[in-house]
């Protein structure tokens, strides 16, 4: 058992080290980088952290679309942010795969690792609307989560490619849903007036949010492929539209690659302001093995081009895609080298840009639940090239990413970047 | 935590008479100086800077001085003609948490409808007494020829 723990410790330790690899961008943030290496790590908290965390000001982990990479649910702190506003979604993490520690030390949370604080951070603040309930019952945690600026609206975590066994292979959704729904009692679906009624309280806290997130699992079904799917979402929507004095208000839907039908009744019959369809990794060949259901259902060329119709209606800059970066280089079929991984993700990120499609990433995280458990992540030197090759084009073509920014959204390093644009 | 902040500097921070320039530069060197009323004493040892904008020019070299170790510096000019100039770097960016949201609330109390970008703490890291009187006086005695010749003669000499 020593053995295979010094083995995973090991995965990490034999890279260069973060201020090796730092060393080699100094033109890259050290604080956007932390980030990065903290969610490839993830985290442990300590028993004297634990302690420490006030479940009355501090947010505790709620419910959420993905799982967490030791496969539970805790009443642990949902995340953490750095002295420069800068987010970190993180989970927690089993010691033997070698996470950061979370500490506390001399009043103040700090990430630690081997012996070492590396930069104080805070804890998520608990948002005035969690413990309390609907009319209809249900916990409002439950029915909309926080992060530190926005709301995250799951309006379902069932995914149809999984029914068919064409889940993709680094997600979690339905084991995590299940696992919810069985020890949290999360509902599968969420009524639109749950939905309304709990943002009209969050919104209470003067502040605290700016934007609004909607995603789900896709639906195949409806007379063409998604119309239920797109259903869904106008329902909510216009139920929440009611509360704005605004027709459109900031809003983030990351749903299936709709077509233009769709887009037009999303973006005339609704207050969205942007759309986000995730391509995932951007190599075809990748695509098909990776996603088998997006493949089967729309297929790689078609699912782009959906994008980039879709600026024509939502217009640019309010449409994004979001890679799982990393799984590009997962076994056995990915890329060999992170040298290839990078050009052809690149170029490919070039080529929407340059139609006025922008690309975010978030780290991948082999988690338990999902087809890729048990790999390791690229190194930290792939993740910030990754990061400066996405913000270098949005800069190219003048192109914004402000709904999927480091305070609307807070996953993204690249688009931590563009604070800087 | 800094202290280094007099109780008559602090009294200029908090003024709303005094004037309060903010100097950054971007990543190419290039100055940023502009008025902002709203930098007061936090009462954490550091000078405390309210962001409206999220596009704010000094918003982003404030950022940039964060992320890679740039300073600022930031020139005080009282009712009464009393100047300071602070030098110092910013240490934390709040756009969330209590300190931000308590600023968001009593921000629009004053201002009507606007929002909050950023709380910006600043560590002040050097006070300069920047009055003319005083910086002439310390440059007469410790410099003393730094000095035009014609200023030196004697009346009878012309």
């Amino acid at each position: 058992m020593a053995a295979l723990v010094t083995l995973v410790k090991n995965r990490y330790r034999e890279e260069p080290s973060f201020d090796e690899t730092l060393a080699g961008h100094p033109g890259f943030p050290r604080l956007v980088a932390l980030k990065i290496d903290v969610q490839r790590r993830g985290v442990s908290y300590t028993d004297r952290a634990q302690a420490a965390v006030d479940p009355a000001i501090h947010q505790l982990r709620s419910p959420y679309i993905f799982g967490s990479r030791d496969g539970a649910i805790k009443p642990l702190p949902e995340s953490l942010l750095l002295r420069d506003g800068t987010t970190i979604l993180t989970d927690p993490t089993p010691l033997e795969q070698d996470p950061y520690i979370v500490d506390y030390l001399d009043g103040e949370f700090v990430l630690v690792d081997n012996g070492e604080v590396r930069e104080a951070v805070e804890l998520w603040s608990k948002p005035a609307y969690y413990g309390k309930f609907t009319s209809s019952g249900q916990p409002m945690s439950h029915i909309v989560s926080a992060r530190p600026q926005r709301l995250n609206v799951f309006q379902s975590s069932f995914c149809y490619f999984w029914a068919e066994d064409k889940g993709c292979k680094f997600c979690d959704i339905v084991t995590h849903t299940k696992q919810q729904r069985e020890e949290l009692g999360v509902p599968n679906r969420l009524r639109p007036e749950d939905v309304r009624e709990t943002v009209t309280e969050a919104l209470k806290e003067s502040g605290r949010f700016t934007s609004l997130c909607f995603t789900a699992g896709s639906v195949i079904k409806g007379d063409t492929l998604f119309d239920r799917e797109v259903d869904f979402y106008v329902e909510l929507l216009q139920a929440i539209g009611e509360i704005f004095r605004t027709k459109k208000f900031p809003s983030q839907l990351i749903g299936s690659a709709f077509n233009e039908k769709q887009l037009t009744r999303l973006y005339e019959e609704t207050g969205l302001s942007s759309y986000t369809s995730d391509l995932e990794v951007l190599d075809e060949e990748q695509f098909n093995w990776l996603c088998p259901g997006k493949a089967k259902w729309v297929g790689y060329k078609e699912w782009r081009e959906r994008l980039v119709r879709a600026v024509d209606i939502f217009g640019r800059g309010n449409v994004g895609t979001g890679l799982v970066s990393g799984i590009e280089l997962a076994r056995p079929h990915g890329f060999s080298s992170e040298k290839d991984a990078l050009s052809a993700t690149l170029s490919e990120a070039e080529y929407l840009a340059e139609r006025g499609v922008t690309t975010v990433y978030i780290v991948w995280v082999p988690r338990p639940g999902s087809a890729l458990r048990g790999q390791k992540a690229p190194s930290l030197d792939y993740f910030i090239r990754l990061a400066q090759g996405l913000q270098d084009l949005r800069v190219k073509y003048k192109l914004r990413v402000d709904f999927d920014d480091y305070r609307r959204c807070g996953n993204h390093p690249d688009s931590d970047l563009a604070r800087l644009q | 935590m800094s202290a280094i902040l007099s109780a008559e500097v602090i009294d200029l921070l908090n003024s709303q008479e005094t004037a309060k320039i903010l100097a950054t530069v971007d990543e190419h060197g290039h100055p940023h100086a502009v008025v902002k009323k709203s930098l007061h004493n936090g009462g954490d040892g550091n000078i405390h800077l309210l962001e409206i904008l999220e596009s704010s020019h000094t918003g982003r070299n404030l950022l940039g001085a964060l992320w890679f170790g740039r300073k600022v510096s930031i020139s005080l000019l009282g009712k009464e003609g009393r100047q300071v100039q602070i030098k110092g770097k910013p240490l934390k960016c709040h756009i969330s948490g209590p300190l931000f949201q308590r600023n968001y609330v009593k921000l629009r109390e004053r201002l009507g409808d606007v929002d909050l970008a950023a709380v910006w703490v600043i560590e002040p890291e050097e006070v300069i007494d920047a009055d003319f009187a005083e910086r002439k006086a310390r440059q007469d005695k410790e410099r003393p020829t730094l000095i035009h010749l014609d200023r030196l003669l004697k009346e009878t000499a012309v």
